[in-house]
């Protein structure tokens, strides 16, 4: 046996294991895509076993393309995923950055930081639409009911008053509208979520050369430069680390949509999975097959930015 | 220019006080060479005056002006670290650079300054690279560079070249040397290896748990060690120490004779003993001397190739008027 051939037989085991646990679903979605699959249809009851005598060709992809809300979810998705990673990122290095400088009772904060990371993502969206961002009930309609409260009686003071009347009334925003769900879903994923970046990146902190910053300091750079020039970089491994397992995440969010708004206005591309599926399995597996082919895009374009900006 | 002067410095790190009051003054031009046990509070002496440590009494001053309180990048000092401290994900040049880029130069000032340095230190082939893929002695020479381009007032160099090899040290030894040589600017070098201290120095400082032992040059150092200490942490290999009856017949409680000052004689000698390690190395002959009834063992030079071996008897011969003499506070005596 020659010296390669040793390893890759005792490889191979793993390979096949992974090999199969990918490809069997991925080659399924791929075949279903290509064929009329339908749970239930009287008319054409041949059309509810998988088979090749229906091939469909490209007809799933062109029916799911012209679906009105097709156009929508992708958008959707992207804005959720997007401005998720956006602010976790930038909320994880702001918190790592400050709780990595020594001070009395930090080990509590930290962990009182990652406790979120342990809430269930159904939990987590119930107790934010109800309890905190509802217009009424939550703490939402609590703290604008309050302010107007405090207008209203500033409005009669001496003086001042005057200057309290241009004030508007404040109307608390409903999350479950169609305009603003979307961005309820961004709030209590990012809540979620940020605890995970600010881990890792505080590890990734510790592990900062001193010498470097003092080379720096000696070198004349400030607080910020030193922040840009040595830390952010030293960063970069760790926020495409970060960028990568959040997006592979969160483009398949759905217990919160779900929540939220039943899909109301805001659908993403799980959702519109999971509508398909109802019935047109045909349907739902060309859009997962979009699904992929975006988060492919999303995955290249954010690490190649990502690379770009901060190792210079 | 650059003339640091420390006057009554202390440094404690809570309640421990690694630098006791401390006075010292390096002249404009010199190289000056902190040596000393490991501990004994070199580096954090270097870091008081880079100002990278806070003093926690007395002065510091460069060229009459105090600096006790001014930042470190405002000093116009530059400093080289043990462990390099490179940029990792900058190029050379843009490591080179960093400094005059704070400083806001002008890019065609700054490419001339990089190739300036990168052309006196044998850097030009490598400015693309990144430092992982240098090796540690051009590492060395490009935080060097970083340390030239800014034009400081003074260098201070903190145990540079215990991360290399020892031919490659011998080498950058030369290099900094010249580097001296020819800018002419104030250096202090930290190192606990006194053969670096001896061949660099103009002015070495010896230091022991934050306590300047003696400040002088190399060879004033060697031939008139102030106290037991110096006496024995100058010269390779170590003084020997001689205590007891000998020593009182010399009016003193310890003596010491630095072992190339003990010469071997056929027979009847001064002194004699029994050969126990000899070690050949062509152009001298070290012998490890025991049972001569001054210390358990004798450390003797000779020059040439002496063809005595292992248990063979040894006649020696000190040469008295390189003696030296120390009383019971380990003081030098006269
Ligand atoms: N940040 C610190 N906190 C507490 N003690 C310190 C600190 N830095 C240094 N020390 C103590 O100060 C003393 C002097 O340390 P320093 O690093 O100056 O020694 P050194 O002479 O450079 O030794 P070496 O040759 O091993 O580098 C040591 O006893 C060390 O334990
Ligand atoms: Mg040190």
């Amino acid at each position: 046996m020659s010296d390669r051939r040793l390893p890759r037989l005792l490889q191979s085991p793993a390979v096949v294991l992974l090999l199969v646990w990918m490809l069997i679903p991925l080659g399924m979605t791929l075949y279903f895509s290509f064929i009329r699959y339908v749970l239930n249809n009287l008319r054409r009851p041949e059309w509810t076993t998988p088979s090749l005598s229906n091939w469909r060709g490209l007809g799933n992809y062109e029916f799911v393309w012209g679906n009105k809300d097709f156009l929508l979810a992708i958008q959707n998705s992207l804005l959720i995923v997007c401005s998720i990673l956006f602010l976790t990122v930038i909320l994880g290095i702001l918190i790592a950055v400050l709780i990595n400088k020594a001070f009395a009772g930090r080990g509590i904060v930290r962990v009182l930081l990652i406790s979120p990371f342990f809430v269930m993502p159904a939990v987590n969206a119930v107790l934010w639409i109800n309890m905190i961002l509802d217009p009424v009930l939550g703490l939402q309609g609590l703290a604008v009911a309050g302010i107007n409260e405090l207008i209203d009686g500033l409005r009669t003071m001496p003086l001042l008053g005057g200057f309290f009347n241009l004030w508007p009334e404040l109307t608390p925003i409903s999350f479950r509208a169609t305009q603003t769900s979307a961005y309820a879903v961004i709030i209590m994923v990012t809540w979620q979520w940020t605890p995970f970046a600010v881990l890792i990146f505080m590890t990734s902190l510790q592990s900062e050369d001193q010498q470097q910053k003092e080379a720096a300091i000696l070198d004349g750079a400030g607080a910020w430069n030193q922040f840009r020039f040595l830390t952010l970089p030293h960063l970069a491994r760790p926020i495409a680390i970060v960028v990568m397992i959040q997006a592979i995440f969160h483009l398949s969010l759905y217990a919160e949509i779900e929540i939220v708004s039943r899909g109301n206005g805001n659908k993403n591309l799980p959702y519109l999975i999971g509508e398909f599926a109802n019935n047109n399995i045909g349907a739902a597996s060309a859009t997962g097959i979009y699904a992929v082919i975006l988060a492919n895009i999303v995955a290249i374009f954010l690490l190649r930015m990502i690379g770009k900006t901060l190792m210079e | 220019m650059g003339r640091i002067q420390l006057e009554n410095v202390t440094k404690s790190f809570g309640e421990t006080q690694v630098i006791p009051p401390l006075n010292l003054t390096i002249e404009d031009g010199e190289f000056a060479v902190f040596v000393g046990p490991s501990g004994c509070g070199k580096s954090t002496l270097l870091r008081l005056i880079a100002g990278l440590e806070d003093t926690t009494s007395g002065n510091i001053s460069i060229d009459g002006e105090d600096m006790t309180q001014v930042s470190p990048s405002k000093r116009g000092l530059a400093m080289v670290f043990q462990t390099y401290a490179l940029y990792p994900h900058m190029t050379v040049r843009k490591n080179i650079a960093f400094p005059m880029r704070m400083a806001g130069l002008s890019d065609a000032e700054q490419e001339k300054r990089i190739m300036a340095a990168a052309e006196s230190l044998n850097l030009v082939d490598y400015l693309d690279r990144k430092p992982a893929q240098l090796s540690g002695g051009q590492r060395q020479r490009v935080a060097i560079g970083r340390a030239i381009v800014r034009d400081p007032k003074a260098f201070l160099f903190d145990e540079p070249l215990s991360n290399l090899d020892a031919a490659l040290r011998v080498g950058m030894r030369i290099e900094i040397t010249e580097m001296h040589a020819r800018m002419g600017t104030t250096m202090i070098y930290v190192t606990h290896d006194q053969v670096e201290a001896m061949t660099m120095a103009d002015k070495i400082v010896v230091l022991q748990a934050g306590v300047i032992e003696q400040v002088g040059s190399p060879l004033d150092l060697y031939r008139n060690p102030r106290n037991l200490f110096v006496a024995g942490f100058i010269g390779s290999p170590k003084m020997n120490l001689i205590e007891g009856s000998e020593a009182t017949k010399h009016n003193a409680t310890t003596i010491g004779i630095r072992p190339e000052h003990i010469d071997v004689v056929p027979d009847s000698g001064t002194w004699s003993g029994k050969v126990g390690v000899a070690e050949h190395l062509g152009s001298d002959t070290f012998f490890h001397v025991h049972e001569t009834g001054l210390t358990e063992t004798l450390t003797v030079r000779a020059v040439g190739d002496v063809a005595l071996k292992h248990g063979d008897t040894i006649h020696l011969s000190p040469r008295l008027e390189e003696l030296h003499r120390f009383d019971a506070q380990g003081m030098r005596l006269s």
